[in-house]
């Protein structure tokens, strides 16, 4: 029997994972997708937010908070980037104005250090901030993090201290035996006392299987535009106009300019609800919704002073994802009455990569301080791994070539990847088993040219690595194979 | 740091062409770099014939033209040092590089040559909607696949955007036992060769939608199908227009960017318009002693014509190396009506013989005159019988016309 089952390895999965790793205690990770973080986190806006505006007193504002100041300290100690770079959210007329004060409160009351500035009061911030805009609110503690990059180092992690995990295996139900619980999947039955439902889109299944209290999930999907590095250089604190409330309750940030930590430039993004709970498409309504709010609001943003149309031909590409939008409008967390040793994560949308960690300290403690479960003492905090080819210097680069020349083989050269990166990420626990999940541990693919030039490489060395014929190579897992057949060969005895 | 009278970055037909070029005119010291483990560029998965019809006179398979031009380079001694990526050029000219026999070195060019090729427009730069599963894939990927890889990409195919490289793979799946099920264009002609239109697509009796677009993508895993739509006269997509087509492929032929990461690194100037360098008569960019031509410059049709280029580039970067090439004084070229790109941007008022020029047409004009207009005064005309934007357009003018003008020369079509 395991000690506890994740189901679910996104940002709260994975968060999770690697905290219950710390103790002694058996964990498993049930994951249906392909990889780790194959849903809601690899589809957002990728900010950290400071926590200034949840609503005060709810869990989204406790653990935003919290989980904001946990980041410096866990990217370092994961060696994932993260920047603090700060978010302006802007106001056009004196209605967002009076917005940007109300968020000010909020900030207050949440102890996030927000500032309402004047238009002269920007632009000592952001000198380059654009026209037509009268002032906003400026939040210092905003920051950027690649999501998935950080989930994929918390399961690295997470497996390096003992967590086992299995993917592309779906949870399909739980049902109370003694002492725990049976949870059914595509992959066999496995028994456990704890179950941590972070199962993002789906949490509502599983807590109604098990609970009479229950709730559901509205996934409401969100698009991203993103533009070449090229354009990165004018860009430097994020950028969002005040919020209008969803006609379907709630709201969202609003429309804003993200610098990623990755050095390109994501913009969105919509947010509509839909039915399906893996809906990652990119709409024409959606596209266009952000294409055109850019057009149309472009010359607010700095970036406008050097870029002065939206910069179409610059975008390299878009994406989509969904929020786990809860009918409760809070985060649900923790057993409900009826179901102990079954800890919700669910509901976690916005602002839910900022607030993992923290979310997962407190859920972890549910289990280790009911059943008294002691620290692992040979618990190892960080990662094995070298800094990305592009980020090295000249001397970096030098010694790592020296140690292993597959590093002067660039494979992605748009990202400037090299192909002792892509072993790597293959060979690290959690390794990557698909093209995409090489894309997302090392950025092969990610850039100008969209994987043309070194996808049939990236294919290559996986089969190598894995001895795998290429007609078994899949993009992301399931029936996503990219061969499908041999080319046209002479049969035999079919003489011509 | 070691110190190359010619470092050429690119061994395919631009690069390859101008080392032969530059030793012809009696450069010793040339030193091409080349990423991939082979020579020959984009040419060793061109398995179809055409190639080499003006430069050999012969039609050739790209694969053999490849083979021809690196002989050539071969036969002349030139270095190449293949799997050398070059990460940098600085504006003095130091090239940083680095293989895994050598590690990462510098080395200080007194002249370059930029011949780095081109790469396609992918599903992201078009935004087209929908299903972001396996199965979609441009037109060249496809290309290597098949021809290197011995693989298919897939069985029902349709094909988005008549570029040469999509018509051709039209063909060439068709021959290897896949249906494709359409080719869809946006605009209202193709962007190809007249020739691919005709032994590719229509000797196969496939389908061709002018005025379409793929406005949806569908599939779980792998694409299922597409949904195409007509568009409006301003590329819009018209709603109620829509018609589902079952494919597990959608082919991505919509256009070819040169690859100038490394000039922009050189801060050597762009034009928005051919994305490549703006440069001279003498195909030198905005830095002296740099030198760029083939697809890295502008896109070209066929590769006798980057070739020629290439050839060009590189007596040119001999002349610079003997000092012949002055910093002289030059007069824009700007693309008038009908024209798009127009390359040369400047011409130099010094020197003698002719100057080339090219562009792409911005329509189809049927029966026209090539006007260069010299301080806006038609100097010249050039009769041609059609144009059409899927083929580039030269033609070689007088420098002695030319070299007249005071403000700028304007290159524009008459119908």
């Amino acid at each position: 029997m395991w000690d506890a089952i994740v189901i679910g390895a996104g940002i709260s999965g994975c968060s999770t994972a690697r905290e219950l790793s710390r103790y002694q205690l058996k964990t498993l990770v049930l994951e249906k997708g392909h990889d780790v973080s194959a849903g809601t986190t690899r589809g957002n806006s990728a900010t950290v937010h400071a926590g200034y505006d949840p609503d005060p007193g709810s869990y989204k504002a406790i653990y935003n908070v919290r989980g904001s100041r946990m980041y410096p300290d866990l990217c370092a100690e994961l060696q994932v980037p993260y920047v603090k770079n700060g978010m302006i959210v802007f106001a056009v007329n004196e209605a967002q104005m009076e917005e940007v004060r109300r968020l000010k409160e909020k900030g207050d009351s949440n102890h996030v250090e927000t500032k309402v500035c004047t238009r002269e009061d920007l632009l000592e911030i952001e000198p380059d901030m654009g026209e037509g805009v009268i002032g906003g609110l400026w939040i210092p503690d905003s920051g950027m993090v690649c999501p998935y990059n950080l989930a994929i180092a918390l399961a690295e992690n997470a497996a390096r201290n003992g967590v086992e995990f299995r993917l592309s295996t779906e949870a399909q139900s739980i049902e109370k035996i003694q002492g725990g619980w049976l949870v059914r999947t595509s992959g066999g039955d496995f028994e456990t006392r704890y179950i941590f439902n972070c199962a993002g889109t789906y949490a509502d299944k599983f807590n109604n299987m098990v609970s009479k209290d229950v709730f559901h999930i509205i996934p409401r999907e969100g698009q991203h535009l993103i533009v070449d590095r090229d354009l990165a250089k004018y860009t430097k604190t994020t950028i969002c106009q005040t919020p209008e409330p969803l006609p379907t309750g709630g709201h969202t940030k609003g429309m804003g300019l993200m610098p990623s930590v990755d050095g390109t430039i994501i913009l969105g993004c919509n947010a509509d609800d839909v039915d399906d709970p893996d809906f990652s498409d990119n709409t024409r309504e959606g596209l266009d919704k952000i294409v055109n709010y850019f057009e149309k609001n472009w010359k607010h943003f700095p970036i406008s002073r050097h870029v002065p149309q939206f910069p179409r031909d610059a975008v390299i590409t878009a994406y989509g994802g969904s929020r786990a939008h809860p009918d409760r409008d809070d985060f649900i967390l923790g057993e409900p009455e009826d179901a102990p040793c079954f800890i919700n994560l669910a509901g976690i949308e916005s602002p839910g990569v900022t607030a993992a960690p923290a979310i997962a300290e407190d859920m972890v403690k549910i289990l280790v301080e009911r059943e008294g479960t002691p620290l692992k003492a040979d618990y190892k905090p960080g990662r094995e791994i070298k800094a990305p080819f592009r980020t090295m210097t000249m001397e970096e680069r030098q010694k790592a070539i020296e140690e292993d020349p597959d590093y002067a083989k660039i494979v992605c050269r748009c990202e400037q990847v090299t192909e002792a990166e892509i072993r790597d990420a293959i060979r690290r626990p959690v390794g990557a088993r698909s093209v995409s999940a090489v894309k997302m541990r090392t950025r092969a693919g990610m850039g100008r040219c969209q994987g043309g030039f070194c996808s049939p490489r990236v294919l290559q060395i996986l089969c190598e690595e894995l001895g795998k014929e290429p007609l078994e190579i899949t993009q992301s897992g399931g029936h996503s194979n990219i061969l499908v057949d041999h080319a046209c060969q002479p049969k035999e005895g079919n003489e011509q | 740091m070691r110190t190359v009278d010619l470092v050429i970055i690119g061994g395919g037909s631009a690069g390859l062409s101008a080392a032969v070029g530059a030793r012809k005119q009696g450069v010793e010291d040339i030193l091409v770099l080349e990423r991939s483990p082979y020579l020959g560029g984009i040419l060793r998965q061109c398995i179809h014939n055409g190639f080499g019809v003006h430069k050999y006179k012969e039609d050739l398979t790209g694969v053999e033209f490849a083979k021809r031009i690196a002989d050539e380079a071969r036969a002349l001694n030139i270095t190449c040092m293949c799997e050398t990526f070059a990460l940098s050029i600085s504006p003095e000219k130091v090239v940083t590089a680095m293989n895994p026999s050598s590690g990462l070195f510098t080395i200080q060019a007194r002249a370059i040559i930029l011949a780095m090729g081109c790469r396609e427009r992918s599903r992201g730069a078009l935004m087209i909607p929908g299903s972001r599963c396996a199965g979609v894939i441009t037109a060249g990927t496809a290309q290597r696949y098949l021809n290197l890889e011995g693989y298919l990409p897939g069985k029902r195919i349709v094909i988005l955007g008549s570029g040469d490289i999509g018509l051709i793979m039209a063909r060439q799946f068709t021959v290897e036992g896949a249906k494709v099920e359409r080719v869809v264009e946006i605009m209202p002609y193709s962007s190809g060769l007249a020739r691919n239109i005709s032994q590719c697509i229509e000797d196969f009796d496939i389908p061709i939608s002018y005025s379409s677009t793929v406005t949806q993508i569908k599939g779980h895993g792998r694409v299922s199908s597409v949904v195409v739509s007509k568009v409006d006269e301003k590329r819009r997509p018209i709603p109620g227009t829509e018609f589902e087509i079952p494919c597990d492929t959608l082919l991505i032929s919509a256009g070819l960017i040169p690859e100038n990461e490394l000039s922009k690194s050189a801060g050597i100037e762009l034009s928005p318009v051919t994305k490549g360098a703006v440069v001279d008569d003498y195909l030198m960019t905005s830095l002296p002693g740099v030198f760029s031509c083939g697809n890295v410059l502008h896109v070209h049709d066929l590769v006798d014509h980057v070739s020629a280029e290439g050839t060009q580039a590189g007596a040119n970067a001999a002349r610079y190396l003997r000092g012949e090439v002055e910093t002289s004084e030059t007069v824009p070229v700007e693309s008038g009506f009908g024209v798009n790109g127009a390359v040369p941007q400047k011409v130099r008022r010094a020197g003698t013989g002719k100057v080339d020029f090219m562009f792409r047409p911005r329509d189809k004009f049927p029966a026209c005159r090539i006007c260069v207009d010299v301080d806006g005064v038609c100097a010249a005309t050039y009769h041609r019988p059609v144009l059409t934007p899927g083929e580039m357009c030269s033609f070689s003018v007088d420098r002695s016309v030319l070299a007249k003008a005071k403000e700028k020369i304007a290159v524009r079509v008459e119908v």
